[in-house]
């Protein structure tokens, strides 16, 4: 492995083991995606067991036809569950890797400058670009791995509890795989890229929280948006949102990496 | 002769309209110390970063181990070691990974690093703690740690900035042997960035004296204090202070340049120490009691603050 490579993947473990042992960083990355991929679908399994599952039908009159009408064509009590699970939380699902990426992007300078080790960085032997790129690796890389857990988590609750009523495997569908493999990481991508370039301006981690927070508002929009059928998330859609995203995180990154520089960050220190 | 380890011409950065280091020129031989000494604000810090090519200048070179640092700064940092202002470990960590992780930045394999770090803390007084987390360590036991980091990789160059703040006097002595054993012994050259005069002047061979950005003096304590002070002062003790007319007396001797009176009698400047015989014999000669008449060369004290103060020489 070349020196170079080597130092950032140095920078990476380093990162990653303080990251592991701060409550402050840890809980958050994993109380919301508890929430969201075992709690929240195992309550809809829940509910859908009852003898007379809720009612969804209000719900799927506002979803476009092509989604709507397989649902509607289900027996009552499996239609909250392939609603809820198969189709609402998808969208929502993205808040995981975008929280993840965030919260560890917004660490990787400015919590450094609030510890006071910022300095004692600068003055590693690692190039410029190299620091920025472990920076960035080290919020993407965990926010990827908590995602995909998660999601199996989320797979397994969801067929589990699901079982008594649909009898079979409904987790993943299409659109999930797509989320899972192309949007979520492309939604990571765009919440490190973000918050790197933010974090390096800020002077702690809360600070650079507060300025890069606007970055979740279109996720909210995706996810207020699928839920009353104003936009229609079906997999080809998913795949063009997420080739956008795509662009937009690798142009912040690309322009990030040649942007950053020690002596930038050292001045305002 | 060989070529200097740090070699620094018209070295100038601002930040915004105000002038950080303004135009400084010194050469700092290899296995020298060399303290900085300014009070805060002076520029000591921006000079380390510019030397180790963290912040770049906006005039002027600088070039350390031959290199310069605005354009290899990864090369001279791997052969430099710095110790910051605060210690800038992370709480996250134990002591060993804290000198671990950050000497596998630096490309050394990691069982190596383990062995030099234990080595090191244990060298330290901080082996019993090597497994700890930094996280309520004191501000003496931050500094051993984060100076062993500095060590761990054996620079060539090291960037030492308040080594023994906040140490014991058991540690500040340890420290303060290392730092002399570093440089005489293994041939390092040390940057001493200190408020501490004392140990600025038990350690360093040159001292380079910095105020808003300038270098007000850069030389051996001693040759700066004949030059802020030319000849030797010497402390004549009296049965009380020295009245006008033991002064006119004192001043009418050859050899003598300046008179004051004190508590315990008289400081006369004199050219020479081969002066002091004719000073005290021309107050015997008119009957006054002289019990004693010490040289006092000038302490770094002295100097630094006749070169810094609004009433120094230097000014």
């Amino acid at each position: 492995m070349s020196p170079r490579v080597e130092a950032m993947r140095a920078v990476v473990a380093k990162d990653l083991i303080a990251v592991r042992r701060s409550k402050a960083v840890i809980l958050p990355m994993l109380i919301v995606p508890a929430l969201l991929l075992v709690v929240m679908p195992m309550g809809i399994g829940l509910a859908a067991r009852a003898a007379h599952g809720p009612d969804v039908s209000s719900v799927l009159a506002k979803l476009p036809g092509n989604v709507a009408d397989p649902i509607t064509r289900l027996p009552q009590r499996e239609q909250l569950i392939v609603l809820v699970n198969g189709y609402l939380l998808a969208p929502l699902f993205l808040i995981v890797p975008l929280m993840v990426a965030s919260v560890l992007a917004a660490d990787a300078f400015a919590g450094e400058k609030e510890r006071r080790t910022l300095e004692t960085v600068l003055h590693l032997p690692i190039r410029d670009r190299d620091l920025f790129l472990a920076k960035v690796l080290g919020a993407f890389l965990p926010a990827l791995a908590v995602s995909w857990i998660g999601f199996v988590l989320f797979a397994l609750v969801s067929n589990t509890i699901a079982w008594p009523v649909l009898h079979r495997i409904f987790v993943p569908t299409g659109l999930w795989l797509v989320v899972i493999f192309w949007v979520a990481p492309a939604v990571a991508a765009l919440g490190m890229g973000v918050m790197v370039r933010v974090s390096a301006r800020a002077r702690t981690a809360q600070e650079a929280n507060q300025l890069g927070g606007a970055v979740i508002l279109p996720l909210i929009f995706l996810a207020v948006g699928q839920s009353t059928g104003l936009l229609l998330v079906t997999a080809p859609v998913a795949i063009g949102i997420g080739l956008a995203i795509w662009v937009v995180a690798l142009w912040l990154t690309v322009r990030g990496a040649e942007r950053f520089t020690r002596d930038a960050i050292a001045a305002r220190m | 002769m060989s070529a200097p380890a740090i070699s620094v011409r018209g070295l100038t950065r601002r930040f915004g309209t105000e002038v950080a280091v303004d135009d400084l020129t010194f050469d700092v031989e290899p296995g020298e110390v060399v303290a900085l000494l300014g009070p805060n604000g002076a520029g000591k810090t921006t000079t380390v970063r510019m030397l180790n090519g963290v912040l770049r200048p906006d005039a002027g070179s600088c070039h350390v181990l031959g290199l310069d640092p605005a354009a290899d700064g990864d090369a001279v940092r791997r052969r430099t070691g710095v110790l910051t202002e605060n210690a800038g470990l992370d709480d996250r960590l134990t002591a060993l990974e804290n000198l671990v992780l950050y000497a596998r930045i630096r490309g050394l394999d990691g069982d190596v690093a383990a062995t030099r770090g234990a080595e090191l803390l244990e060298r330290f007084g901080m082996g019993p703690r090597a497994s700890s987390l930094v996280q309520g360590f004191s501000t003496g036991q931050r500094r051993r740690v984060a100076l062993a980091r500095a060590l761990l990789h054996e620079p060539e160059v090291l960037f030492l900035d308040e080594p023994t703040s906040g140490l014991d006097p058991e540690a500040t002595r340890a420290v303060v042997e290392l730092i002399a054993s570093l440089a005489r012994e293994h041939g390092r050259t040390v940057i001493l960035c200190t408020h501490f005069l004392g140990e600025a002047g038990q350690l360093s061979d040159r001292m380079a004296v910095l105020q808003r950005g300038r270098l007000v003096a850069f030389g051996r304590p001693a040759e700066l204090g004949e030059e802020l002070w030319p000849g030797l002062a010497v402390d004549v003790e009296l049965a009380g202070p020295a009245d006008e007319a033991v002064l006119a007396w004192l001043r009418a001797v050859e050899g003598v340049v300046d008179v004051e009176s004190q508590p315990s009698g008289a400081q006369v400047r004199v050219t020479g120490r081969d002066r002091v015989p004719a000073v005290v014999a021309a107050l015997v000669a008119r009957e006054v009691a002289v019990y004693a008449a010490v040289p006092r060369p000038p302490t770094l004290e002295d100097v630094y603050f006749g070169l810094t103060t609004e009433e120094g020489f230097g000014r």
